[in-house]
């Protein structure tokens, strides 16, 4: 059987290389994705509890930690989209189409696309719940 | 040879990541600022007829399971690449497991209404 050699790495190597600190921060963003998942979980199941539940969850979620937590997310989240479309264009290769311009194409649809939720959200409910 | 379970595990990463590149930041700002501040009858009535509607259902399902799936992608290579001693069986276990329990819970919370 093969026994190849592996060299020790350990598990600082991130220090001391710009791109592998930012390689690692790119990584990190899942993290307070992954709770904002959990928020939303919680926010679907408080809805499940009826009006008065979803009322406490909206009521909670004006609290200043999860107002820090959903800012810190949403910095997260703008990092997340510009690293990830950044590579778009070594996964999505199209004839003809040239990588700039595919990177290109998935910013604009990324700004549209949260522009678009956006606004779809302003129209839906009208503001001024805070402290209700 | 067994088969590996990788390329259902990277395709949904794809698709999470890819779906929070596209609309992740409205939506972070969606549920973190505009929910929680909107008129809260008023707000309830549009999360109620949201998710009453088969496409509203879907949708939060996708926001939901996709970006669930795509972070423990990273966060169980992440432990891996910093040398945390766990063994890897197990964080892929609790991390696609938690993944896929909670897309489940979801989706019944979701077909419930």
């Amino acid at each position: 059987m093969r026994r190849p050699w592996r060299p020790a790495q350990r598990w600082n190597w991130w220090q001391h290389n710009p791109a592998y600190r930012r390689y690692l921060l790119r990584e990190a963003t899942a993290l307070p994705l992954f709770v904002y998942a959990l928020v939303l979980v919680s926010g679907l199941y408080r809805y499940t509890q009826g009006q008065l539940a979803f009322t406490r969850w909206l009521e909670a979620m004006q609290s200043p930690g999860w107002l820090a937590f959903h800012a810190l997310a949403a910095a997260a989240c703008v990092l997340h989209a510009i690293t990830w479309i950044e590579l778009v264009p070594k996964l999505l290769v199209v004839p003809g189409i040239s990588g700039p311009t595919i990177k290109r194409g998935h910013q604009v649809a990324a700004l549209i696309g949260s522009a678009v939720i956006v606004g779809a959200a302003l129209a839906s409910w009208p503001l001024g719940g805070a402290g209700s | 040879m067994k088969r590996s379970n990788e390329p259902i595990a990277w395709s949904l990463f794809g698709a999470g990541g890819m779906l929070l590149a596209l609309i992740g930041p409205g939506l972070v700002f969606t549920t973190g600022f505009l929910l929680p501040f909107g008129e809260p009858v008023a707000t309830w009535h549009a999360v109620d007829a949201f998710i009453a509607h088969p496409l509203g259902k879907l949708f939060l399902l996708a926001v939901i399971a996709l970006p669930l799936y795509h972070t423990v992608h990273r966060l169980h290579h992440g432990l891996q690449e910093l040398h945390v001693p766990l063994p890897h069986g197990l964080v892929a276990l609790l991390c696609y497991g938690s993944a896929t329990v909670l897309t489940i819970a979801s989706a019944s919370w979701l077909l419930v209404r």
